[in-house]
């Protein structure tokens, strides 16, 4: 599969043993994260999945970074306080970490979660002015994005909140993060997107990544354009736990490809899998990555 | 010096009053029994003699705080609560293990102890055995530890509080209501030195501005663990049990203080931190102080 790659979309489940964390408080020792990187991890390699992510275990997507951005403060959601701002790297050392893991012929994908989901997930108690807090998200997610992409071999933006609603200043917040990036980049907004496609294909990354499976009126939608980006094509869902058949699977990548030909550059599921059980999202992988193989070699 | 907006909790657990405006009420003063694993019960009834009696000098309220390690230490422990610590005293047990924690609620509940137990302590690491266990022995009070591995910051320590940061399925204060726990005392979780340590101080005026609960921690905790006071040996003790001001002139209402041979020290130390702090208070925010305060003993 030299030009279509198994991938992720970002998250995977993780089960995090508290007691082995409040032991590390007990006895006053740092608790290392890394084991639930590395189980995520291991589970892409093994299951086949050709460009890996870290799975972002440490937190709900949302959590990862504005538990690091200066202004932001979590309580039952994200409140932000203060101007937003760069402080310091927020995925990097999980991304050196994860490519030290993985074998050499496997890829790496950085993950980042778009400005606007940031600003519409935040409760603002600072700025009043959703588009002057969305912008400073994505000034701050640029710099996250310089250093990223130094160390994989895609980014790509997450931003579900743009199937509720593309705001007019939503391709300057994508352009600024992706402006002069040397990594290519994708753009995943899961959800119901077929109303506002011609926005998504305006949309300035390389690759447009949507949940195919769960909404697969989605492959009429998109029919009626000419699709001018690559495509990643989600071929099993993320929030049901039947273990879709290799053959179904194959089936859906077929459907795919009557649509958008040889524009699918990435097979991958709908959306983060975090939710699963660990086993279903494994099992889920290596169907897809065994479907994959299937159609492409 | 603080007085909060905040409308404060005051709790009670067999006379002895916790919680308010600082200055209202002495700082509670929580001593170690049996921390090193094997009990050693003669040694243990004189010193908490001795902690009994200063407390009642100094007007510091004295909780012993019993450690048990091993399920063999349960019933001797519990039969040392029965029967040495006063009847009408409260007394909180001090488990790691979360089956110790367990058969210990249901011994507690047969001895008739629960009403005048704290239970030390809920956090994220609680198991669904020891919810049940909780839900069916209840005890009177209980410590909630507010720490996040995630974010050991003032805000890192609401936010294990208020929605367990992800790692359990409700907020830390939710959990424990939900069992059933109306009196909760909450822990801001003392980190070791050069690891946020000094959060824990400061989450005390944040934690009770937001939810008005009598809050505390174990700050000797970091002084245990500093290597760098290896080398002022003399000091460690004085700096051990005089880092526990900072708890009641943050506004905290008490203090682990670590093993219950150190009572001598801290006492008078913390006491005489109340005196300052109600002088001050009084003058300032109009709180006069309770007749168990230590300013009324000095006074």
């Amino acid at each position: 599969m030299n030009n279509v790659k198994t991938t992720v979309i970002g998250s995977y489940p993780v089960n995090v043993e508290t007691m082995e964390l409040m032991n590390g408080y007990f006895n006053q020792t740092e608790v290392s994260w890394d084991e639930h990187i590395r189980s995520a991890v291991n589970d892409m390699v093994n299951a086949g999945i050709e460009m890996i992510s870290d799975g972002q275990t440490r937190d709900p997507f949302v959590n990862i970074f504005t538990r690091k951005l200066k202004g932001c403060r979590i309580r039952d959601r994200t409140e932000i306080i203060d101007k937003v701002e760069y402080d310091k790297p927020i995925t990097i050392a999980d991304q050196k970490y994860v490519k030290s893991l993985i074998p050499k012929d496997r890829q790496l994908i950085g993950l980042i979660t778009g400005p606007y989901t940031l600003t519409n997930s935040s409760v603002d108690l600072f700025y009043n002015d959703e588009k002057e807090l969305a912008f400073d998200f994505a000034y701050a997610l640029k710099q996250e994005a310089q250093i990223l992409q130094k160390h994989v071999d895609m980014i790509s933006i997450d931003e579900p909140f743009f199937s509720i609603e593309i705001p007019d200043y939503g391709k300057e917040l994508i352009e600024i993060i992706t402006k002069n990036l040397t990594c290519s980049t994708r753009l995943h907004v899961c959800g119901d997107v077929s109303k506002i496609i011609p926005q998504i294909l305006e949309m300035p990354v390389d690759v447009l990544s949507h949940e195919f499976k769960g909404s697969p009126k989605l492959f009429d939608a998109f029919k009626q354009y000419t699709i001018t980006k690559n495509i990643c094509l989600g071929s099993v869902q993320s929030d049901n736990s039947r273990i879709e058949t290799v053959n179904e699977i194959i089936g859906h990548i077929k459907k795919g490809i009557k649509i958008f030909g040889d524009k699918i550059s990435q097979l991958a599921p709908d959306c983060g899998q975090r939710t699963l059980p660990q086993d279903v999202a494994f099992e889920k992988l290596k169907n897809l990555v065994k479907a994959g193989e299937k159609i492409y070699g | 010096m603080f007085s909060f907006a905040k409308e404060q909790e005051i709790f009670d657990i067999s006379g002895i009053k916790i919680g308010g405006q600082p200055g209202l009420y002495p700082t509670v003063l929580v001593g170690g029994l049996f921390f090193k694993g094997e009990p050693d019960f003669d040694t243990g009834k004189k010193q908490l003699q001795n902690m009994l009696d200063i407390s009642k000098k100094t007007g510091n309220p004295a909780v012993p705080d019993f450690f048990i390690r091993k399920e063999e230490y349960i019933e001797d422990i519990t039969n040392f609560i029965e029967s040495i610590v006063p009847k009408s005293h409260p007394f909180s047990i001090d488990i790691i293990e979360p089956s110790l924690k367990v058969k210990t609620l249901e011994y507690l509940d047969e001895k008739n102890l629960l009403s005048r137990a704290i239970y030390n302590s809920i956090h994220v690491g609680i198991k669904d055995e020891e919810r049940e266990a909780l839900r069916k022995h209840t005890p009177e009070m209980a410590i909630i530890v507010a720490f996040n591995p995630k974010d050991k910051s003032p805000d890192g320590k609401i936010e294990v509080l208020q929605n367990g940061a992800n790692l359990t399925d409700a907020g830390l204060l939710d959990i424990a209501k939900n069992l059933g726990i109306k009196k909760i005392l909450v822990d801001t979780a003392a980190m070791a030195p050069g690891d946020n340590s000094g959060a824990s101080i400061a989450a005390i005026p944040v934690i009770k501005e937001e939810y008005g609960f009598p809050t505390g921690c174990a700050i000797h905790n970091v002084v245990e663990k500093s290597k760098w006071l290896d080398d002022f040996k003399s000091a460690r003790n004085p700096v051990d049990a005089s880092s526990n001001i900072n708890i009641p002139l943050f506004g905290g209402d008490f203090a682990i203080f670590g093993s219950i041979a150190n009572a001598d020290i801290v006492f008078p130390i913390i006491a005489w931190q109340d005196i300052l702090i109600s002088e001050y208070t009084e003058t300032y925010f109009g709180i006069t102080p309770d007749d168990s305060h230590p300013r009324r003993k000095l006074f």
